[in-house]
């Protein structure tokens, strides 16, 4: 599923600028350590945390995109390095089991 | 010298605290990873040095095998990972970063002793192992991963950059 799609079928806010591509699944964590173990090959990153070490691991299992939950926003400067690393950032009013469901109703898994 | 073409998945799993210590006496300071379900805190004395609990976050050890051949790489000389931000063209992994461009990301792996005056660090190996591990995973040649051994650094304690530790977690809890 292509990124232009989850985005207009679940209805999420962009906080950076962004090149549509292809997502094979999706991963829930908030811990850094964990992404880093358990994330790569999955290209969407579902979580509520902000802070800068979530982009660092991120770029290094190569998710395509970040979805933070229940309206959660980074601040300015971890933006900065999404977009150095070629990351999109959108947020979503939705509680992350909110959010979940809908991506498994779009036929993610 | 083997002729296998690794492909590299993790083992042995870890999860635990990445235990920073400083001595009082000279302000060395190391770091060891723990596996007890609470972050040890006590000061002890080794040789010249005074340790004491600095801070403790959440972390994961872990090492490599090739899925192919089964050999085995041991990353227990790893503390961590730290995404280099460092563009200081004195230090020779700010050096390497400009060389190589935005579209190649640096990490340094990070040994317990900052100071190295053990002279021990990560090893070339397990270096090795990581970087092509990590490339691996990506999903387009469009970027590339570089892991180097925190001996590199010019200056590890103000090195600039992101490790990769659950700092902050505890926050919007």
């Amino acid at each position: 599923m292509r990124i232009s799609e989850i985005v207009e079928k679940t209805g999420l806010e962009a906080l950076n600028a962004w090149e549509d591509e292809d997502i094979s699944g999706v991963y829930i964590s908030d811990m850094v350590s964990d992404i880093i173990t358990g994330a790569a090959g999955c290209g969407l990153l579902l979580t509520l945390q902000t802070h800068k070490s979530l982009i660092a691991a991120a770029n290094l299992v190569d998710v395509a995109m970040v979805v933070f939950a229940h309206d959660k926003r980074p601040a300015e400067d971890v933006i900065q390095l999404a977009d150095k690393a070629g990351i999109a950032l959108f947020t979503t009013p939705d509680h992350t089991w909110s959010y979940a469901v809908k991506l498994f109703e779009l036929g993610m898994r | 010298m083997t002729t296998c073409a690794h492909r590299w998945s993790m083992t042995d799993i870890r999860s635990g605290y990445l235990v920073v210590e400083g001595c009082y006496h000279c302000g060395a300071r190391s770091s060891f990873f723990s596996t007890e379900p609470v972050a040890p805190i006590d000061e002890y004395r080794e040789g010249p040095h005074f340790w004491e609990y600095l801070a403790s976050y959440q972390a994961v050890n872990f090492n490599l095998v090739c899925d192919k051949c089964g050999e085995k790489v041991d990353l227990r000389d790893m503390m961590g990972l730290m995404l280099s931000l460092c563009e200081d063209p004195r230090c020779e992994v700010g050096r390497l970063g400009l060389e190589l461009g935005k579209k190649t990301s640096i990490y340094v792996a990070l040994c317990a002793d900052s100071s190295h005056d053990s002279g021990r660090c990560v090893s070339d190996e397990g270096v090795a192992a990581l970087t092509e591990y990590f490339n691996q995973q990506l999903r387009s040649g469009r970027r590339k991963i570089v892991v180097v051994p925190c001996r590199m650094c010019d200056r590890i304690d103000r090195c600039k950059g992101i490790v990769l530790a659950d700092s902050g977690l505890t926050d919007f809890y």
